[in-house]
């Protein structure tokens, strides 16, 4: 089974550095899923990408995209990419649609105006295609860096924060079309900083922190794997409670904190308190975002999934 | 090849774009030039080798005017390219540094070509009005040789300082002080055989000498260097120059400034 990205030890070090950017980093993509590269400021994540993508060298390890080591057959894995830096990009001599037709070209495809056409509408740009990229604001430069990057149909999609800087009604027509691509077979590996969206989009996520990556796994396993279920039990009346679980009891309010495999039926009944006596109860699911402070809190490298 | 056509299209348009700067540019410095050196002072200066001043200035401009142009359209295409990030595409498209290189060393030779005919243009003219006759060209196809030849050239030197570069600066330093005295230097003005003999043994080893001599034989027939030495010296300095904007794909940046 041959996978659309597959990292192994990838070590980077850039040159005037004294510490590796990236230390021995391990993951892969699988075929049509999105994949959501996770982690603080400085983790490492654009370093990942620039590897992937040839812009930097790695200083150890492989990065192979459908089964080919980048760094050898970089022609072909380059047509399957297609990447939108976190960086937006200014060039100030073409309009959108220039852009985007020599983008095509560049991808060796001569006529490309459907599909560009395709893209500027889906991107809502079609009506900005004939502006500079200085005239535009700066979501649409973000949108325009996405039009540029799919514009040869690619298996892999890079995606290093395309939603900072968008609006969230743009944001949401833009993960809309993610999951499309998704199901037309593109795999996606993106990052953000968005957690909630990460939660909602991502079939995987690996989170990386100071250039390890310290967890990989299935998004709702990993919510379930670090964080806990709080639950809270209006009674009627103050009652004597004797559970593990308990927290805080204001007034006739009690918080409990329970494991997530705990089923909440069992939970209840080992209370002990008779069911009519109980007024309202409230669930809080925990979600990335608190397994991800938790897993980038802890300081001793791997944890354990 | 679609990437390569995509890339030297892109540079064409791109000089287009600023037309101002590529053509009206050079129009008025030759136009300047010509009034300055060739009029007023060819005037005073006797005809060289059965040429009148004028006539021998103007291969001279032309071959002056290719070489900055050409080293400016690669050298400032690549250098906004670092300002705007786009390099960065060029370096994740599938497209060879082969590829990148002759695209951008063509578009080159098209903007210094194009200088080059204005040049003559404007010469041409300034002869007609003088003299009462058009400037013929006497080896057409040397001319286009050493065109051609020293439009790949200087686009591979721009494409190569242009990778090196880390600020704007470093380019019109280059210009400044390396390209500029250089052609003053090599017989834009002045025929060598003026200079002492010892001025005229550092001369031959300035390379632009021979380019700009190649081209006054292609244009007027008449060289201070000869036709053949200059030929293939330009197609060293060709060989030299475009191994050097391999390793400078190679090993340059193409990050973002
Ligand atoms: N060109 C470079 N030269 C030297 N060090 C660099 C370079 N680019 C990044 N770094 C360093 O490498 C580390 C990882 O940076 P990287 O840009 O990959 O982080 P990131 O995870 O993308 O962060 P962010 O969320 O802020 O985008 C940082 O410590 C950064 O300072
Ligand atoms: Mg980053």
């Amino acid at each position: 089974m041959i996978l659309p990205l597959e990292i192994h030890n990838l070590v980077k070090r850039y040159k005037n550095s004294s510490v590796d950017a990236v230390k021995g980093v391990s993951f892969e993509v699988k075929g049509a899923e999105i994949f959501g590269l996770l982690g603080p400021n400085g983790a490492g994540k654009t370093t990942i990408i620039s590897a992937i993508t040839t812009l930097e060298k790695p200083t150890d390890g492989t990065v192979k995209v459908f089964g080919v080591d980048v760094t050898k057959d970089s022609m072909f894995t380059k047509k399957q990419i297609g990447v939108v830096h976190q960086e937006v990009i200014n060039s100030g001599f073409f309009d959108v649609e220039e852009i985007l037709e020599f983008q095509s070209g560049y991808y060796g495809l001569r006529k490309n105006k459907e599909r560009i056409h395709f893209l500027l509408s889906k991107l809502a740009l079609y009506e900005h295609r004939n502006k500079r990229v200085k005239q535009l604001s700066g979501g649409m430069k973000r949108r325009l860096m996405i039009a540029k990057a799919l514009v040869h149909n690619p298996k892999l999609l890079l995606l290093d924060e395309p939603t900072a800087g968008v609006d969230i009604r743009l944001r949401e027509d833009l993960w809309n079309f993610v999951r499309e691509l998704r199901s037309e077979g593109t795999s996606v590996l993106l990052t953000t900083h968005y957690l909630e969206e990460a939660e909602q989009l991502c079939d995987r996520v690996g989170i990386i922190n100071l250039g390890s990556v310290v967890c990989v796994g299935a998004t709702k396993e990993i919510v379930r794997q670090y964080t806990l279920r709080k639950v809270r039990i209006v009674f009627a009346e103050q009652v004597p409670v004797q559970s593990p679980y308990l927290m805080e009891v204001i007034g006739k309010d009690y918080f409990f904190v329970i494991p997530q495999e705990k089923p909440l039926g069992e939970f209840i009944n080992e209370l002990g308190v008779p069911t009519q006596l109980v007024r309202d109860i409230q669930i809080e699911e925990g979600d990335l975002e608190e397994a991800f402070l938790k897993i980038v809190s802890q300081k001793d490298g791997q944890v354990p999934l | 090849m679609i990437g390569f056509l995509t890339i030297f299209r892109r540079e064409i348009a791109r000089f287009l774009k600023v037309i101002v700067q590529t053509v009206i540019t050079p129009f008025v410095s030759s136009f300047l030039y010509l009034l300055i050196f060739g009029v007023s002072l060819g005037q005073q200066m006797d005809s060289h080798q059965g040429v009148s001043y004028l006539a021998f200035l103007i291969p001279g401009l032309m071959m002056m005017g290719l070489i900055n142009n050409a080293f400016q359209n690669s050298s400032s295409s690549i250098v906004s390219s670092k300002f705007s990030g786009d390099l960065e595409d060029l370096r994740v498209a599938p497209v060879t540094d082969q590829e990148i290189i002759w695209a951008m060393s063509l578009g080159s030779v098209v903007r210094g070509t194009l200088v080059a005919l204005i040049t003559y243009l404007v010469g041409s003219l300034f002869m007609y009005y003088q003299q009462g006759e058009w400037l013929h060209i006497a080896h057409p196809v040397s001319a286009l040789f050493f065109l051609i030849v020293a439009g790949l050239i200087f686009g591979m030197i721009g494409i190569s300082v242009a990778f090196w570069a880390t600020t704007f600066d470093q380019l019109s330093a280059f210009s400044a002080f390396i390209l500029l005295p250089l052609t003053y230097l090599g017989g834009v003005f002045l025929s060598i055989e003026h200079l002492h003999p010892f001025w005229q043994m550092v001369s031959k080893l300035n390379p632009l000498l021979y380019l700009i001599n190649g081209l006054r034989y292609g244009v007027l027939g008449v060289s201070d260097v000869n036709v053949g030495t200059a030929a293939v010296i330009s197609l060293v300095g060709f060989a030299f120059f475009f191994g050097l904007a391999r390793i400078s794909l190679r090993k340059g940046s193409f990050q973002r400034w």
